[in-house]
C-alpha cells in the first residue's frame, strides 16, 4: 500500500519533470541562432520556399503554440519526424530539396525504439563490468582504512578518473582490435561488439563506485552497532556481510542514480567512437545535422529513463533501509 | 585447596592501557562475582567504567590492550589463549550498554536481529525455538504487543523500549554473567526507574550474576547489594551499599556521596523577590503549538503533532520560574514560543503589556532586547568561527551600533570573563566560559527576562554553583526575571521560587517551591519526584508511584486526562473528560479529577 | 565516550585552528596532495610561460616537417620538435601546451562559475525555503534529468562554439549538482543551534546567511569542486573531440586526438602526447581533489 502510494506520487512528479525538461530543451532549440528550415530546404532554396515550408511546419508560430502541438503529439506517442532521415535509412543529401512534411521521413519514435535496446545493453554490461572491477577493491579499501588496501583503492580511483574515455577508447581500439585482433570494435554485428565499449565505460564509472564504497563502508564500520555486534557474539563474517555491507549499500545505490547521467554522457561519446548504433550515436549525428525533432525526442526519452531509474533506486534504497524517506 | 563453586567471574589485578605505555586506564582491578549476585560498581564519567565492562567481556576498544592480570570465568582464564576454554562471547557473558538506540543495525527488524544473535551463539537451538524464545522474553520485559514489535525497526522504538529489547538480546542466550554499563543514563527518570526495577527482577528470576556499573549512586541504591567504587581506574573500596553510604572508607567516596544533590533534606529555600502587587512581566495565554508531519509514504496526508496544548501562566517580575518535565513533554517547544522563535498557533504571549504578535519586524528586533534566551548546548550555541568579543558585540551591531569594545568589555567583566579572551575563538574555551559568553551577549542588551534552557545541566557541580551565584547577583543588580527550563529536579529545587510541571504538552501542576516538593498534588508530580535520583528518604514511597508504560505519542492523544494511561490512581472519569488546571489551594494549581472529586466530596460533606 | 578517559586524553594542539585550515593542513600533510600540487603548478606555469617565450607557432604548417617523431625515436627526430610534429608539420609540444592552456582556463573558470551559480541558488533555496525552494529545486531536478553532455552538445551544435560560449554552456549544465549540495548544507546549517542563538538576538535571515552560514558551508564544497575542474576539462576535451569545442586552427586536446585517429598506426605520437598531457594534468588535479575530500570527510567525521 505504502509502495503503491509512493509509486503514484513519484510517477506524477516524474511526469512533471519530463514536461519541464521538454520545455527547457524545446525553448533552447528555438532561441539559439540558426534556422533549421534553411537546413531542411538546402542553402540554395529561395527565401519564399523557406517561408512556405516554415509555415507549413508551424515553425513560425509562437514557441508556446509549437510546444502545445508537440506535447499533444507526445501524448499519443508521436514525437514528430526527423528532418533529414528518410524512412529507408541514410541521411538525405544536404543540397537537394526534400519535403519534410511528406511522410517518407522516419518517425522519431521509431528511430528511438530501434536503438534504445542496444544502448541499454551497453549500459547494463558497463555497469556489470564496473561492479565486478570495483567491488573487491572498494570492499578491501573500506575494511582496511589504514592499510595498503585503502591506498590501492585510492590509487586505482585516481588513475581511472583521470583517463579521458575517448582517449582510452582509441588506445584500446588500436591495441586490442587493430594490432592484436582480439575483439571487434567498430559497428555492431553481435554481442561481442559490446565488450570493448562496455569496458571503457566501466573504467569511467568504477572510480565513483570505489570511492563511495570505500567511504561508506569505512563509516559504517565505525558505527556503534558494528562494534557492539562483536560482544553480542556475531562472527566477523556475519557482521560484514549481513550488516556492514547492507548499510553501506544505500549510499552506493543512491550514487548509481546520480551517476546515471555521467553514464549516459559517456555512452554518447563511446557509441560515437565505436560507431555503435545506439541512442548516443544517434544523438551526436542528429546534433551535427541539426535534426531538432530527433534531439528533442532523445532528450525526453533519456529524461524519462532517468526518472524511472531514480524511482527504482529510491524504492530499492527503501527496501534495504526502512528509514529512507519515500 | 577448596574450590568455590559459586564463584563465576573473577578479575585478578586487571590492568588495561594503551599498548605504547602511557597511563593505564585500569590499574590492578580485582573483585569476585558469585552466581546469582548483583554487584554494583560506582564511577563518575571518565573513571574507566566502560573500559572495565569491556575488559571483562574480552572486548577491548581499539587502542587499548591487556597489560596484566587475568579474568577467570568459571575457573578458567579467558584472556589466556592457550588455555582451552569453552567460554564464548555473547553467550556466557552478555553486555548491555548505555546507547540502546545505536546498538542494533537500523536496517533490520529488532526481533530478527535478536534471533540472529541467538542462533549465532546457540547453534544447537532450532530457528523455531529461537524465535519463540525471543517473543517470550519480549513479553517478559513488558514490551506491548511483542509479536508485532518483533518485526519493527529500531528507529520505531523509544529509548526505554529499545533498552528493554537490548535486555532481551543480552539475556536470551542464558548467560551466566550480565554486565550492565550505565544502562539508564540516556533515559528519563521515570523510565529509568522502570528499567532498574525490571533488571533487578530479571537477574533474580534468571539467576544471572550481574555487574551493574553506574555513574549514579542513587541508581545503585535501588539494588543495594555489594558495591564497589571505581576511581581513576582503581577500585578504591567495596562494601554493602548501605554501609558504603553510612560509613565510606575513602575520601573520594565521601566526596561523591556529598555531591549527590538533595531535594528534601536541605535547608535551602530560594527567596522570592517579587511583590504581590506587581503586574505580570510576561503572560502566556492559552498557547497552542502543533507541527504538521507528513504521514510516511503518503501524498498529502498530514498528522498533527500537538506539542503544546493550551498553556497559560504568568511570570511575575523578579521571580525565578521553573518549568520541569521529561523528554517529549513540550518543554522545548514552549521554550521556542517564549523566546518568540516560533509563533503559537493560537493564544498569545504578552510582554510588558504588549502582545508580541502585534509587533512589526523592526519593533520586534527592538523588543527582543527585553527578553533573551540562553541556549542549552554551550558547544553549538555560539557561531564557530567568530571571536568572543565579536560574538558579544553582534547583539549591538544588529541594532546598528559601532565601536563598542568598551561595552563588550564591561559585559564580559560583569559575567566574570577575563578581558584577554576578547580575541579568542570559543572552541578553545571551557563549558562554563562558553555559557558566560552566551549570558554576556544577552545581558549587553539589558533584558528584563532571561529564559534559561537547561543552561546549568551541562556543567559540573562546582561550576553550576558559581553560575547560580552569578545569576543571583545579576538579579539583584539588574532587576532580572528568570525562567529556568530543565529536567533536573534538584537544580530547580535549588533556584526556582515557583515551578510548573509539564506532561504531554500541558501544565499539570504549578506551585511554589516548597509546596511542590513537599506536598505535590498531581499524581504525575509525585511519580516524577519519587523517581528523582537522590539518596534521601523520600516523603512518599516510590513503589506506590512507579509508573507503568510510556507517555502516549503526541500524535494520538487519547481523550480524557493525558496522564490516564499511566496514572496509578486512574478512575472512570479520567478517560472521558479532560481535567482543567484549577487553583485548589491558594497559589497552587493542578489539573486532576481526583482533586476535584475530593473537593466536591468536601463540599458535599459540608 | 567514556572509553578514552580524561587521564589519557592529550590536549590536541590543532583544536584552535578553524575546521577549514585543519582540512587544508591535513591534506597538505599527505604525499599525494603535494605531488598533485607540484605537478599541477608546473604544468600551469609551463603552459603559461613556454608559448610566450618560444618562437615556434602552434598553428604554422610546415609540410616538409610533417610526421616528425619525438626525441630519440625513428630517424628524423629533431631538438626543435621534442614531441614531434603532426600531419601538417605543426609542433606537437606547442600544440599540446596551447591545448592545456585552454583546457585549464575553461576548466577553472567554469568551475568558479558553476560554484557561484549553483551555491548561490542552493543557499537561497535552503535558507529561505518555501516557494524559493520549490521553484529552484524543480528546475534543478528537471535539468539533472537531462545528462549535461546532451544539453551541452545540443547548444553548441546549433550555435557557434567559442571559448566564452563553451564556458557558459558547461557552467549552465553543471550548476544543478552544486545547488543540491549547497541546499542540503544550508538546511543542516539552518537547523544549528548558533543560528537559533543569532535569531534570538534579533539577526535577520540575510544577516545570518551572509555573515555566518555561508563561510561555514562554502569552503567544504569548494574543496570538492577541485575535482570538478578535472571533470570540466574532460568535457572540454570531449566537445573538442566531437568537433564542438574550440574551433581549428586553435588546437585543443579533443580536436588533436580526433584528427590523429587517421594516423594512429603510422604516427602514434600525435594521439598519445595530448592524451598523456591531459591524463597527467587530470591526475594531478584529482589527487589534490580526492585528498582534500578525504581530509574533509575525516575531519568532519571526527570533529
Amino acid at each position: 500500500m505504502l509502495i503503491l502510494e509512493f509509486l503514484a506520487k513519484r510517477i506524477a512528479q516524474g511526469i512533471l519533470i519530463v514536461v519541464l525538461t521538454s520545455l527547457i530543451i524545446f525553448t533552447l532549440l528555438r532561441v539559439v541562432p540558426g534556422d533549421p528550415v534553411r537546413l531542411i530546404v538546402g542553402g540554395m532554396a529561395p527565401d519564399n520556399v523557406v517561408e512556405e515550408v516554415a509555415n507549413k511546419m508551424g515553425l513560425r508560430d509562437p514557441i508556446i503554440v509549437q510546444y502545445a502541438h508537440y506535447m499533444a503529439g507526445l501524448a499519443h506517442g508521436d514525437l514528430g519526424q526527423s528532418y533529414i532521415r528518410p524512412v529507408s535509412g541514410g541521411v538525405a543529401a544536404g543540397g537537394q530539396y526534400v519535403d519534410p512534411t511528406k511522410s517518407e521521413m522516419a518517425p522519431v519514435a521509431d528511430l528511438i525504439v530501434e536503438r534504445l535496446p542496444l544502448t541499454l545493453q551497453l549500459g547494463g554490461m558497463a555497469l556489470l563490468f564496473a561492479l565486478i572491477m570495483s567491488f573487491p577493491i572498494g570492499l578491501a579499501g573500506g575494511l582496511h582504512q589504514h592499510g595498503w588496501q585503502n591506498t590501492l583503492a585510492f590509487g586505482v580511483q585516481s588513475l581511472f578518473v583521470s583517463i579521458p574515455n575517448f582517449w582510452l577508447a582509441i588506445i584500446l581500439i588500436l591495441f586490442l582490435s587493430v594490432k592484436l585482433n582480439l575483439l571487434p570494435a567498430l559497428g555492431y554485428k553481435g554481442f561481442s561488439y559490446v565488450l570493448l565499449p562496455a569496458f571503457v565505460l566501466a573504467v569511467e564509472i568504477s572510480p565513483f563506485i570505489i570511492r563511495t564504497l570505500t567511504t561508506s563502508l569505512g563509516e559504517v564500520m565505525q558505527a556503534p552497532f558494528i562494534d557492539e555486534a562483536r560482544v553480542r557474539g556475531l562472527s566477523r563474517r556475519r557482521i560484514i556481510y549481513s550488516h556492514a555491507l547492507r548499510n553501506a549499500a544505500v549510499p552506493l545505490i543512491n550514487l548509481l542514480g546520480i551517476q546515471l547521467s555521467t553514464l549516459i554522457g559517456g555512452v554518447l561519446v563511446i557509441e560515437y567512437i565505436f560507431d555503435y548504433p545506439g541512442l548516443g550515436n544517434l544523438t551526436v549525428v542528429s546534433v551535427l545535422g541539426r535534426d531538432f525533432p530527433v534531439i528533442q525526442g532523445i532528450a525526453i526519452t533519456t529524461s524519462a529513463v532517468f526518472v524511472f531509474i531514480n524511482i527504482l533506486v529510491d524504492l530499492v534504497a527503501y527496501l534495504i533501509d526502512p528509514r529512507v524517506e519515500i | 585447596m577448596t574450590v568455590d563453586i559459586s564463584l563465576i567471574l573473577e578479575a585478578r589485578d586487571l590492568t588495561v592501557g594503551p599498548p605504547t605505555g602511557a597511563a593505564n586506564v585500569l590499574d590492578g582491578v580485582s573483585f569476585k562475582l558469585h552466581s546469582s549476585e548483583i554487584f554494583g560498581i560506582y564511577g563518575e564519567s571518565g573513571a574507566g567504567k566502560t573500559v572495565l565492562s569491556r575488559a571483562l567481556a574480552h572486548w577491548l576498544p581499539e587502542g587499548l590492550a591487556y597489560r596484566g592480570g587475568s579474568v577467570f570465568f568459571a575457573g578458567r582464564d579467558i584472556l589466556d589463549r592457550s588455555a582451552k576454554t569453552t567460554w564464548r562471547i555473547g553467550r556466557d557473558v552478555a553486555y548491555i550498554g548505555s546507547k540502546p538506540q545505536s546498538s542494533l543495525d537500523p536496517t533490520q527488524p529488532v526481533g530478527v536481529q535478536i534471533a540472529e544473535k541467538l542462533r549465532s551463539v546457540r547453534p544447537e537451538w532450532t530457528t523455531r525455538d529461537c524465535h519463540d524464545r525471543v517473543i517470550q522474553l519480549l513479553t517478559e520485559v513488558r514490551i506491548p504487543s511483542p509479536k508485532e514489535r518483533y518485526w519493527e525497526y529500531p528507529s520505531k522504538f523509544s529509548g526505554g523500549m529499545m533498552q528493554r529489547a537490548m535486555i532481551v538480546d543480552a539475556i536470551c542466550a542464558e548467560p551466566a554473567v550480565l554486565i550492565a554499563d550505565n544502562v539508564t543514563q540516556p533515559l528519563d527518570v521515570t523510565i529509568a526507574a522502570q528499567i532498574v526495577a525490571l533488571l533487578h527482577d530479571l537477574c533474580l528470576r534468571h539467576k544471572m550474576a550481574t555487574i551493574y556499573l553506574s555513574s549514579s549512586l542513587a541508581t545503585l541504591g535501588q539494588f543495594g547489594g555489594r558495591t564497589a567504587v571505581l576511581h581513576r581506574g582503581r577500585l578504591v573500596e567495596e562494601q554493602a551499599f548501605a554501609e558504603l553510604i553510612r560509613a565510606p572508607r575513602s575520601d573520594y567516596t565521601s566526596r561523591a556521596i556529598a555531591s549527590v544533590p538533595r531535594i528534601w533534606s536541605t535547608s535551602e529555600r530560594p527567596m522570592s523577590r517579587r511583590n504581590t502587587t506587581d503586574e505580570p512581566l510576561m503572560r502566556i495565554q492559552d498557547a497552542h503549538r502543533s507541527y504538521r508531519a507528513r504521514k510516511r509514504g503518503t501524498f498529502n496526508t498530514y498528522r498533527n503533532i500537538l506539542a503544546v496544548r493550551g498553556v497559560s501562566f504568568d511570570i511575575m517580575p523578579r521571580e525565578n520560574f521553573g518549568i520541569v518535565g521529561e523528554s517529549g513533554c513540550g518543554k522545548s517547544t514552549l521554550t521556542r514560543l517564549l523566546a518568540w522563535l516560533e509563533e503559537p498557533d493560537h493564544g498569545q504571549i504578552v510582554l510588558g503589556g504588549v502582545s508580541l504578535r502585534t509587533l512589526t519586524p523592526q519593533q520586534l528586533i527592538e523588543k527582543r532586547g527585553e527578553f533573551q534566551l540562553i541556549l542549552q548546548d554551550p558547544y553549538n550555541a555560539l557561531p564557530p568561527r567568530t571571536t568572543v568579543g565579536r560574538t558579544i558585540e553582534e547583539s549591538l551591531r544588529i541594532r546598528g551600533g559601532k565601536g563598542l569594545r568598551e561595552r563588550v568589555m564591561a559585559a564580559m567583566q560583569e559575567v566574570g570573563l577575563p578581558g584577554r579572551l576578547y580575541d579568542e575563538l570559543p572552541n578553545a574555551l571551557s563549558t562554563g566560559e562558553r555559557q558566560r559568553i552566551s549570558i554576556a551577549r544577552a545581558l549587553i542588551l539589558s533584558p528584563k527576562l532571561l529564559i534559561l534552557d537547561e543552561t546549568l545541566s551541562a556543567l559540573d557541580q562546582g561550576e553550576q554553583a558559581k553560575l547560580i551565584e552569578l545569576f543571583s547577583a545579576l538579579q539583584d543588580k539588574n532587576d532580572l526575571t528568570y525562567v529556568f527550563i530543565s529536567h533536573d529536579l534538584a537544580m530547580v529545587r535549588k533556584v526556582c521560587t515557583r515551578i510548573a510541571v509539564m506532561y504531554l504538552g500541558e501544565m499539570v501542576e504549578i506551585a511554589d517551591n516548597h509546596e511542590l516538593f513537599f506536598d505535590p498534588q498531581h499524581p504525575y508530580t509525585k511519580a516524577l519526584l519519587s523517581a528523582a535520583p537522590t539518596l534521601e528518604e523520600k516523603p512518599f514511597d516510590p513503589n506506590d508511584y512507579l509508573l507503568e508504560g510510556e507517555p502516549p505519542s503526541p500524535i494520538d492523544i487519547p481523550p480524557g486526562c493525558s496522564f490516564a494511561s499511566r496514572c496509578p490512581k486512574v478512575f472512570g472519569r479520567c478517560r472521558v473528560e479532560t481535567p482543567r488546571l484549577r487553583e485548589h489551594k491558594a497559589g497552587r494549581f493542578a489539573a486532576c479529577h481526583l482533586l476535584d472529586e475530593m473537593e466536591d466530596g468536601r463540599t458535599v460533606a459540608a | 565516550m567514556t572509553v578514552i578517559s580524561t587521564d589519557v586524553a592529550v590536549p590536541e594542539p590543532t583544536r584552535t585552528m578553524s575546521v577549514n585550515r585543519r582540512i587544508l593542513a591535513a591534506a597538505w600533510g599527505t604525499r599525494s596532495f603535494r605531488v598533485g600540487f607540484f605537478v599541477f603548478v608546473t604544468l600551469l606555469l609551463v603552459s603559461i610561460i613556454y608559448p610566450e617565450l618560444s618562437s615556434i607557432s602552434a598553428t604554422k604548417m610546415v609540410v616538409k616537417d610533417k610526421f616528425l617523431p619525438p626525441l630519440f625515436l625513428g630517424e628524423k627526430w629533431s631538438w626543435i620538435h621534442p614531441l614531434g610534429t603532426d600531419q601538417l608539420g605543426r609542433d606537437m609540444l606547442m600544440r599540446c601546451l596551447i591545448g592545456l592552456r585552454y583546457s585549464l582556463l575553461i576548466g577553472i573558470v567554469t568551475v568558479v562559475l558553476v560554484f557561484l551559480i549553483g551555491c548561490g541558488l542552493g543557499l537561497l533555496a535552503g535558507f529561505k525555503g518555501k516557494w524559493w525552494e520549490m521553484i529552484i529545486m524543480r528546475i534543478t531536478d528537471a535539468q539533472l534529468s537531462v545528462p549535461m553532455i546532451i544539453l551541452a552538445i545540443t547548444i553548441l551544435g546549433v550555435s557557434r562554439p567559442t571559448v566564452p560560449t563553451i564556458i557558459i554552456v558547461l557552467a549552465l549544465s553543471g550548476w544543478p549538482l552544486y545547488a543540491r549540495v549547497a541546499r542540503s548544507a544550508a538546511i543542516t546549517e539552518r537547523g544549528k543551534e548558533y543560528v537559533r542563538g543569532l535569531r534570538v538576538l534579533g539577526a535577520t535571515d540575510w544577516r545570518i546567511l551572509l555573515l555566518y552560514a555561508a563561510p561555514n558551508i562554502l569552503p567544504p564544497i569548494a574543496f570538492v569542486a577541485v575535482l570538478d575542474v578535472a571533470r570540466m576539462m574532460i568535457f572540454e576535451a570531449i566537445l573538442g573531440f566531437l568537433g564542438l569545442g574550440i574551433q581549428p586552427p586553435t588546437p585543443s586536446f579533443g580536436s588533436i586526438i580526433s584528427d590523429s585517429r587517421k594516423y594512429l598506426i603510422n604516427a602514434w605520437w600525435i594521439a598519445t602526447s595530448p592524451g598523456v598531457f591531459l591524463a597527467v594534468a587530470l591526475t594531478a588535479i584529482n589527487l589534490m581533489g580526492s585528498t582534500l575530500e578525504k581530509a574533509r570527510n575525516r575531519i568532519y567525521g571526527g570533529a
